[in-house]
């Protein structure tokens, strides 16, 4: 019961941060990427476990490839399918500026309330 | 969902086929795709461990496969939701009527009837040299390897003409292409490529394509003439009046029957008030058989027949996606 509540917190949390972590995987990398290659780097940066489940990062690419905040290109494989390589955008490195600027001021205010030590909220400038 | 884990590749696919059977055929498509790419690879990073104890873990990395299926499904929506522009719904039967012109698929639509022509003929000709120097080839040894270039390329054309249809209409096509997988020896997957229907239906498409194409062309160029030069009439006759455009000396309407409409002045306006009505006809027409034609070609090139799920749920998913 506790497992699935927990689980539930997650999935409603990382609803806009998959997105936001994408773009930023890919405009730090140098080179393009493809989907198994982005969920690794995810995994590795956290212990090898990731917070997402790596089976959605793919609709979310998808879906930022469809409004041009990336581009991809197709390169076969000899594991399988004919992979997908994602490459950020203008467009798309505009809008992560944005997004990491809401991340920010979001992460900053969830802070003050949920910070170890009680804060005194009202009294910041 | 309480069945057993998925332990092959195969197993896992063919749950998440179940998971979202009801979506949208082409969404199945890609999304099936999506995972066979990751687990191959994941398979293939671990070539010590069996394909059974990669996909014991894949729950915890890639997700179940109702994770993975709900993933796609919420994805879709709210993409589809962010991407649709807010359109004006028109209060009164005449808004409606007239609202078309400010809906931009009615445009495209209209373009999409006009290219088809061209893409018509190209499907065409590509479907029939094809197959007639597949057949005439059989006899030699490059017959088969070149029935088998003729179908790779013919799939690339139908995942290109999905897209156009996508671009033009805004009905979901896929994304992918089908991957035929890599377990079947040379013979067995040319085996499954002839037994497989959307083979046929996608040639018969290809086929289908130029009668299509050329009903579409003409319906949109003789509607696109009439009423355009309807709506000339007026204006000519107004410009001419002025002494702005020199008719030579004609009277249009000298000889037209009935002559007293013709004598009472009448006529002039309502050859534009006709041509307006036509063109507004026109658009509602194009803007309807681009979504019909999305339809149609979405029950012939994508595979409808998902191993396990029954047909009647993919026809209905296929309604439902409109």
């Amino acid at each position: 019961m506790d497992d699935s509540s927990e689980r539930k917190f997650q999935k409603e949390l990382n609803g806009g941060l998959v997105g936001l972590v994408l773009l930023a995987v890919l405009a730090e990398s140098n080179e393009d990427l493809y989907g198994y290659e982005i969920a690794k780097r995810l995994a590795h940066a956290n212990d090898g476990t990731s917070i997402f489940k790596e089976g959605t990062i793919y609709p979310v690419l998808r879906a930022m490839s469809a409004g041009n905040l990336l581009t991809s290109r197709i390169v076969p494989s000899y594991s399988g399918p004919p992979r997908r390589y994602y490459r950020i955008t203008e467009q798309g490195r505009n809008v992560l500026a944005e997004w990491k600027l809401i991340w920010a001021s979001t992460r900053n205010f969830v802070d003050r309330f949920t910070e170890t030590e009680p804060l005194r909220t009202g009294n910041s400038s | 969902m309480n069945r057993s884990a998925p332990r092959s590749i195969d197993q896992y696919l063919r749950q998440l086929r179940e998971e979202l059977a009801g979506s949208d055929a082409a969404l199945i498509q890609d999304a099936l795709y999506d995972a066979e790419e990751y687990l191959r690879a994941e398979v293939a990073a671990h070539p010590d461990k069996s394909e059974s104890d990669v996909l014991e873990l894949i729950a915890s990395t890639y997700g179940a496969p109702d994770e993975v299926a709900s993933a796609y499904r919420d994805t879709e929506v709210k993409v589809k939701a962010a991407m649709a522009t807010p359109r004006k719904v028109a209060k009164s039967k005449t808004g409606a009527f007239f609202g078309v012109f400010l809906d931009p698929r009615a445009y495209t639509s209209l373009f999409f009837m006009l290219l088809c022509m061209a893409t018509g003929i190209i499907y065409f000709v590509f479907a029939i040299v094809g197959l007639s120097l597949s057949a005439g080839l059989a006899v030699l040894i490059i017959g088969v390897p070149f029935f088998l270039m003729f179908m790779a390329v013919g799939r690339v054309v139908s995942l290109a003409e999905g897209r156009l249809i996508e671009a033009m209409t805004g009905v979901r096509m896929p994304r992918r292409p089908v991957y035929q997988g890599t377990a079947l020896g040379f013979w067995a997957s040319i085996g499954a490529m002839l037994r497989d229907p959307r083979t046929w239906t996608t040639i018969a498409y290809f086929v289908l394509m130029l009668p299509i194409g050329i009903t579409y062309f003409v319906t949109a160029v003789v509607g696109l003439c009439v009423s355009l030069s309807f709506i000339a009439v007026p204006i000519v006759t107004f410009l001419a009046h002025i002494g702005w455009l020199g008719m030579g000396g004609v009277e249009i309407f000298s000889h037209a029957h009935p002559k007293w409409l013709f004598d009472s002045g009448l006529a002039i306006p309502m050859f534009g008030v006709a041509g307006v009505l036509l063109l507004t006809s026109l658009m509602h027409l194009a803007r309807g058989i681009g979504r019909l034609h999305a339809l149609f070609a979405k029950s012939m090139l994508v595979a409808r027949t998902a191993s396990g799920a029954p047909e009647a749920a993919e026809s209905g998913a296929a309604l439902a996606a409109h």
